[in-house]
């Protein structure tokens, strides 16, 4: 229901609609109730000390979720939250999400995670994704790259699930090789690009003088000399 | 009598009557007939030409023009057909002979004939569209005679079996040929070419294939080749004597294709004898023949080349990859230069100076010189093995040449950005250690590489020559302000060297013996009281020293040590033995260079001022060393310093290959940011190229590190990829 001017005193007959004497309407009345529970459930995951969730807090939110504190699912909300900080979620992050997803309950908020996936999964939101799960790593101010360790970890939480045999070789070779210790935001983009556009296992339509970063022409050198 | 009418004056035909006698025509023609028949039977000198000639025009006149060619045609084909049975009926070689005869006979009938019908000739004959009556005739001899079929095959038969005896050797009429092949000719082109020229080609065609098969299975290639020239020789003069001048071209294509084309490749290739045998040998003679002969048919001198051009590459290679060859890098050097000015005189004295082949040879060259990274280290140490001693006594005009020769070489070198650190490392030591043959050359050289690569390259270079000639004012400068206060002491000579200049050269500890800091004291206090805000620190691992020393028996010498040197010997003037330890401790000097100098102030014979206990070849840190009282040399002065420039040692190497990669990097950064600051936006393989082009005078750079630098370059934000199209990059302002 629009907004309506506070002069108005009487109301229009229906049954849910109340004007308060300060005339705001019914929506805004709800979504101040709305808030108001997003708030209370925001407060009981949330450090007091801090002002916000801290990982703690998502270690409970995921248990009452029925979720794995490491499932991708939980990446997912954090992107919908845009969260800034990894292990954290703000109040402002908090309230913007969630109200983004249409939640104000523990339980829509599970049945609001299933959608997530597939909302995450389609074409146009899942790049952004992609590069929200790297930038979310990046816990230390001024920080550009990622250690190898934990760029595995994430490679298969974001894209195993897709492209499983891609990236368990893929983790294989970054795994083994040592010109690289460390990844970057060019680097991390560019394996995405690498599954979706190179056919595998052959790796035929790949070429080297292409613009692909070094590391994936050497992972493909080294695909390549594997299998001959 | 004034105006006077002028009346248009007519001239009008004359008409009178002319009696057409209808048997007028007949016995006209009767009369030009038998005319006809006396010309033919040689019994023309009775006739008379003016009554032959206006019974023609008569003729013409009165409209019996048709009655007169018809009956032309027939009285001329007639006796032609006698003739034809005439000339038949000669026997063997009378056959040619005899038609040869008939047909001047013929023309100069045809010729008479044709004088007495000329009025016929030019007005009956062109208005009703006939053949001309000289034309006729020949028509006719054609058909008639040349043609019927008894005479047309036996003369094409005789013709060429006439071409086979005097290609096999015999003598035949050759200007019995000529006139035949004239006649022909005159019969129309297409008459010689159908009757004869046809089959002349064909035949020759398998008589070259004949012969040549015979000569490719018993002659090798360079008397096979002087066989084929000869017979192409032959053919040429066959046709200037006998055949029509348009023969030429095609008789001699039929050689070439037989006798070349066919057996190009097993030619060129025979054992023992084929092209890279005379290449070896040196056979000038053979290879000119060779390639005039190779040029006349298609791919020919491709062929040449590129069998010239593998076997230089692997020559070229065997040579880089000799180790043997490689132990003494002048000799490879001079090795290249000699297998350079071979394959220049080939090309020059067989090959015409052919451009092409010309740059199959430095395309070769450049090839296999860039197999071995050490080129550019080994030709910088020839250049400085001549420029110490080779050029000495060599005149203005010979040292240019060397010169030129070495630059020649340079040109060859991809990496010629190592060619100069190496160079640099080479002068240096030259200059400072003053063992230059010719300072001119030096000059000169430096000019030609700055006309080569520009003066980025060479102003480093100059920069050295400049510290020298610096040093020497500054000396005098010193001397004359200090030369009272030396007295006795010992004299210094410094050569003060900008850093930038000079090869780079890491700070190395060493005390200097006390009898010359003092002077060192003093020149540096000078030198910083007319340059201030400059820091001056001693290299002492590039000096040298001139010490006077005494021997056991009173024998004096002259020793000329580097500076390390100086500093041990000068230990031995307060004991007569020292251990290595001590040496050590005192000096400072860094180990393997100790060792060194000690090796070879104790080690080498003839050299050894020293004495090592234990006597052994190598310096362990457990020695002793004592003066030698007991040397002796034949020679006043001795000289005991570093060794000239020498080839690197493997891990030497290396370093020096690791610097010159780290050189690289910003080289290559610096040409992909000004590329895509002029261009915004460009692809990956469009960079590549660009920066290849960029840095082709200094080295290739390699791909795979320009994509690191691009991957760097990105990283530090100064590029990013385009989001869209992933196969641009895109310069960030």
């Amino acid at each position: 229901m629009p907004p309506r001017a506070s002069k108005r005193k009487s109301a229009p007959p229906n049954s849910s609609s109340v004007t308060s004497s300060d005339g705001r309407s019914v929506s805004s009345k709800a979504k101040i109730k709305g808030l108001e529970k997003i708030d209370r459930l925001f407060n009981t995951y949330a450090n007091s000390s801090l002002g916000m969730i801290d990982p703690e807090g998502i270690e409970a939110l995921c248990s009452d979720l029925g979720v794995d504190y490491t499932d991708v699912r939980i990446l997912m909300l954090a992107w919908k939250l845009k969260a800034e900080k990894q292990g954290y979620f703000t109040q402002d992050e908090w309230q913007t999400g969630l109200k983004a997803l249409g939640v104000d309950s523990l339980s829509k908020l599970k049945k609001a995670l299933s959608d997530l996936e597939k909302e995450v999964e389609k074409p146009s939101n899942y790049e952004d994704f992609y590069t929200y799960a790297f930038r979310y790593c990046l816990t230390e101010e001024k920080q550009k790259s990622v250690d190898i360790e934990s760029i595995c970890e994430l490679l298969n939480l974001v894209l195993g699930v897709q492209f499983r045999p891609q990236i368990d070789s893929l983790i294989e070779y970054l795994k083994v090789q040592n010109d690289y210790k460390v990844i970057n935001s060019d680097q991390w983009i560019n394996f995405l690009r690498f599954c979706k556009e190179i056919s595998f296992p052959d790796l035929e339509n790949y070429d080297a003088t292409q613009a692909w970063p070094l590391i994936l022409d050497n992972y493909v050198e080294w695909m390549r000399e594997k299998h001959s | 009598m004034s105006a006077q009418k002028k009346k248009a004056f007519q001239i009008e035909a004359f008409k009178h009557r002319v009696v057409v006698d209808p048997k007028y025509a007949e016995k006209t023609w009767k009369i030009l007939e038998h005319a006809i028949h006396e010309i033919y039977n040689h019994n023309a000198s009775g006739l008379s030409f003016e009554e032959l000639y206006r019974n023609a025009y008569n003729m013409v006149l009165h409209k019996f023009g048709e009655k007169l060619y018809s009956g032309l045609v027939t009285t001329m084909t007639s006796h032609l057909k006698e003739i034809s049975n005439s000339i038949e009926a000669a026997q063997g070689g009378l056959f040619l002979d005899e038609l040869n005869r008939k047909w001047a006979e013929h023309n100069k009938a045809l010729q008479m004939i044709r004088d007495i019908l000329m009025y016929m000739d030019r007005t009956f004959i062109p208005n009703t569209h006939k053949t001309p009556v000289h034309e006729l005739g020949l028509n006719l001899w054609r058909d008639v005679v040349i043609h019927f079929h008894a005479i047309q095959s036996r003369l094409q038969a005789i013709l060429l079996e006439n071409v086979r005896r005097e290609r096999s050797g015999e003598v035949i009429d050759r200007g019995l040929m000529r006139s035949i092949t004239k006649m022909l000719m005159d019969l129309g082109p297409s008459v010689y070419q159908d009757d004869f020229e046809k089959h002349f080609l064909e035949v020759s065609a398998d008589f070259y294939r004949l012969e040549s098969q015979e000569f490719i299975e018993s002659c090798d290639c360079g008397e096979y080749l002087k066989k084929a020239e000869r017979r192409l020789n032959e053919e040429i003069e066959r046709v200037s004597h006998y055949l029509d001048t348009r023969s030429e071209v095609k008789i001699t294509n039929v050689v070439e294709t037989e006798m070349i084309e066919s057996h190009m490749h097993r030619l060129v290739q025979m054992e023992n004898s084929g092209l890279i045998n005379m290449i070896v040998d040196e056979k000038f003679e053979d290879l000119g023949r060779m390639y005039c002969l190779f040029r006349q048919v298609s791919n020919g001198l491709v062929l040449i080349r590129d069998v010239m051009t593998s076997f230089i590459r692997d020559t070229g290679k065997q040579l880089i990859t000799d180790p043997e060859r490689l132990k003494d890098p002048v000799d490879f050097v001079q090795h290249l230069l000699d297998l350079k000015d071979k394959y220049d005189k080939i090309i020059t004295s067989a090959f015409r100076n052919d451009k092409t082949f010309q740059n199959a040879l430095n395309s070769s060259f450049e090839y296999f010189i860039n197999l071995n990274s050490r080129s550019p280290e080994f030709i910088s140490l020839f250049v400085d093995d001549k420029l110490r001693k080779g050029l000495r006594g060599v005149t203005e005009e010979d040292v240019e040449l060397v010169l030129d020769k070495v630059m020649m070489l340079f040109r060859y070198l991809q990496e010629k950005d190592v060619f100069e650190k190496y160079y640099k490392q080479h002068l240096a030591k030259r200059l400072l250690s003053g063992k230059s043959v010719s300072d001119d050359a030096e000059r000169s050289l430096i000019v030609k590489l700055k006309t080569e690569c520009g003066y980025q390259f060479t102003s480093k270079l100059e920069g050295m020559f400049t510290d020298m000639k610096t040093s020497q004012d500054t000396m005098q400068g010193f001397h004359a302000s200090h030369g009272s206060d030396i007295g006795d002491g010992p004299m210094l000579s410094v050569q003060v060297l900008t850093t930038g200049s000079w090869p780079t050269q890491p700070i190395t500890t060493c005390n200097l013996p006390a009898e010359i800091l003092g002077i060192c004291e003093k020149f540096r206090n000078y030198y910083l009281g007319t340059h201030t805000g400059r820091r001056l620190s001693w290299q002492t691992n590039m000096g040298t020293a001139d010490l006077k020393a005494t021997f056991g028996k009173g024998q004096k010498h002259e020793l000329n040590v580097s500076t390390y040197q100086m500093c041990v010997l000068m230990l031995f003037n307060d004991a007569d033995r020292l251990s290595y330890k001590e040496i050590e401790q005192v000096t400072e000097i860094p180990t393997s260079d100790l060792k060194r100098c000690l090796q070879s102030l104790a080690c080498v014979k003839g050299k050894n001022v020293l004495r090592k206990e234990p006597m052994s070849k190598d310096i362990a840190d457990t020695d002793t060393f004592l003066f030698n009282d007991k040397y002796t040399s034949k020679f006043f002065k001795v000289k005991i310093g570093t060794v000239a420039a020498q080839r690197e040692s493997e891990p030497e190497n290396q370093e020096t290959r690791q610097r010159v990669e780290e050189d690289r990097k910003p080289q290559i950064e610096a040409a992909i940011v000004r590329i895509m600051k002029a261009r915004r936006v460009l692809d990956h393989n469009n960079i590549v190229a660009e920066v290849t082009k960029q840095l082709q005078s200094r080295f290739l750079p390699n791909p795979v590190v320009i994509k690191k630098r691009i991957e760097s370059l990105i990283e530090r934000e100064f590029l990013e990829r385009d989001k869209g199209d992933r196969k641009l990059y895109r310069y960030l302002a």
